[in-house]
């Protein structure tokens, strides 16, 4: 699990974008202090290669992690996260940070990048492509669903039988807002992860706890 | 659009078409349903924030350094794209008249708006076949799954019909009633094998869907999860 004394010593600490060598360590994953985000902005703005550098080493191993999961191999997986940081180093000025953070971008080139791999692959990208299918960043900001601000108190008994098939990452924000009562803020800090992340978990486990309760949604 | 869709994907089916793991032509239908539903644009929206912090918060496993030392030099050597060209490139996603694409759809003598998300495949839909009041064009699809635009005429009912696979169903434009409910633009319908139903459009205007019908045994081991909790309770 994740140490909170750890996590919350990225906070406020400066940004360091020094070109440093490629280590076989494993890297702390840190991405809470908007240290990506800001990187992304200086690759877009100055074509920065020691920040795109920072960015590839924190990103691409990862990336190649997630590759080998989804397509089984290495090769293809490494493929993915070339054409992956390719768009990245690219297409940095497409970024938008109040979308949405750096990880989550990133995220969503690789699962287009996979997904048109394997339409290529059957010679068939031109019927359906990544760009039918995720209009990412084409949608306007929706408000907070009022629907969603049922009181999880008052339902607590019909609730906690479901708590436990959350998947793990909602359940322990979940646990932290409404049993450890920690404002978003807190947890962001205490786990590490973006504000934004928080909020997101905390509404797909709402949805997730009304469609056992309820449901389908109404 | 003034209507609220009422029948949604299950944040399973959401879950898997975020992370693009879903069969394409059902990933499609979830898109055009995303293009009509405010509520599912957010759900996914937090659930490729909750993919992205999962995929940055793991450890990354140790690599052989020069491997990827080679990969960024390769990379930082490459060209950038101009800014105009990517906001060019940005503005083709909403662009209405980039070929290959259809914004407007014809059906006899009825005019339908055609979702952003399937713009692309509906300028290739095959030659509309009809009969008696109902006019279906296939659409380039796979062997297991297939996908075709449907449209039914007023006071015309869809003859009952078994499927081995599921029969996926999206409303694009009119309305539809079966067995077990009421149907607009957006609302998507999901049918089992078991399940036999008979729609039927009894408004004034036509009524125009998206159709998937996949392969017999594709979902046998997940099917449950690919239903929200009403399917599964008729089921
Ligand atoms: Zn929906």
């Amino acid at each position: 699990m994740l140490d909170p004394q750890q996590r919350s010593g990225h906070y406020g600490a400066e940004i360091s974008l020094q070109s440093r060598p490629m280590t076989t360590q494993e890297m702390t994953p840190a991405i809470a202090a908007g240290q990506w985000e800001e990187a992304l902005a200086i690759v877009a703005l100055h074509r920065d290669k020691s920040a795109y550098a920072e960015l590839f080493r924190y990103f691409a191993p990862r990336l190649r992690a997630f590759g080998i999961k989804m397509f089984g191999n290495e090769q293809q997986a490494m493929e993915m996260v070339q054409d992956t940081m390719l768009n990245v180093w690219q297409k940095a000025a497409l970024f938008d940070a109040s979308r949405g953070c750096a990880s989550t971008w990133i995220f969503t080139i690789a699962r287009n990048v996979r997904f048109d791999m394997l339409r290529k692959k059957q010679s068939r990208k031109d019927d359906i492509s990544a760009d039918d299918l995720w209009a990412d960043g084409d949608y306007p900001e929706q408000e907070d669903n009022q629907s969603q601000q049922w009181d999880v108190h008052l339902v607590a008994e019909k609730v906690a039988p479901h708590f436990h098939a959350l998947p793990p990452a909602q359940r322990l924000v979940m646990e932290k807002v409404y049993l450890d009562e920690l404002s978003h803020q807190e947890v962001s800090e205490q786990l590490g992860i973006p504000l934004g992340t928080v909020k997101s978990r905390i509404r797909l486990a709402l949805d997730r706890l009304r469609e056992a309760i309820d449901g389908p949604r109404s | 659009m003034a209507h609220v869709v009422k029948y949604h994907p299950s944040i399973s089916l959401l879950e898997q078409y975020s992370e693009g793991t879903l069969a394409p032509e059902l990933c499609l239908i979830v898109a055009a349903h995303l293009d009509f539903c405010p509520h599912c644009q957010t759900l996914h929206r937090d659930i490729e924030a909750d993919l992205g912090c999962e995929l940055a918060m793991q450890k990354a496993p140790v690599v052989d350094g020069s491997q990827w030392e080679q990969m960024l030099d390769q990379i930082l050597s490459a060209e950038p794209v101009a800014r105009e060209e990517l906001s060019k490139q940005h503005s083709l996603h909403s662009a209405d008249n980039k070929s290959g694409r259809v914004s407007e759809l014809l059906v006899g003598a009825h005019r339908f708006t055609v979702p952003r998300s399937l713009q692309r495949i509906v300028a290739k839909r095959n030659k509309w076949l009809t009969l008696g009041g109902i006019a279906t064009a296939k659409l380039p699809g796979s062997e297991e799954n297939h996908l075709s635009l449907l449209c039914i005429e007023t006071d015309t009912e869809v003859p009952l019909h078994t499927h081995k696979g599921l029969e996926v169903t999206l409303v694009l434009a009119g309305e539809m009633v079966d067995e077990m409910g009421h149907y607009a633009a957006g609302d998507l319908i999901i049918n089992t094998p078991d399940h036999t139903h008979t729609p039927k459009n009894i408004s004034a205007e036509p009524c125009l869907c998206l159709s998937v019908l996949t392969a017999p045994l594709e979902f046998k081991q997940g099917l449950t999860r690919l239903l929200n909790p009403l399917q599964r309770f008729f089921y």
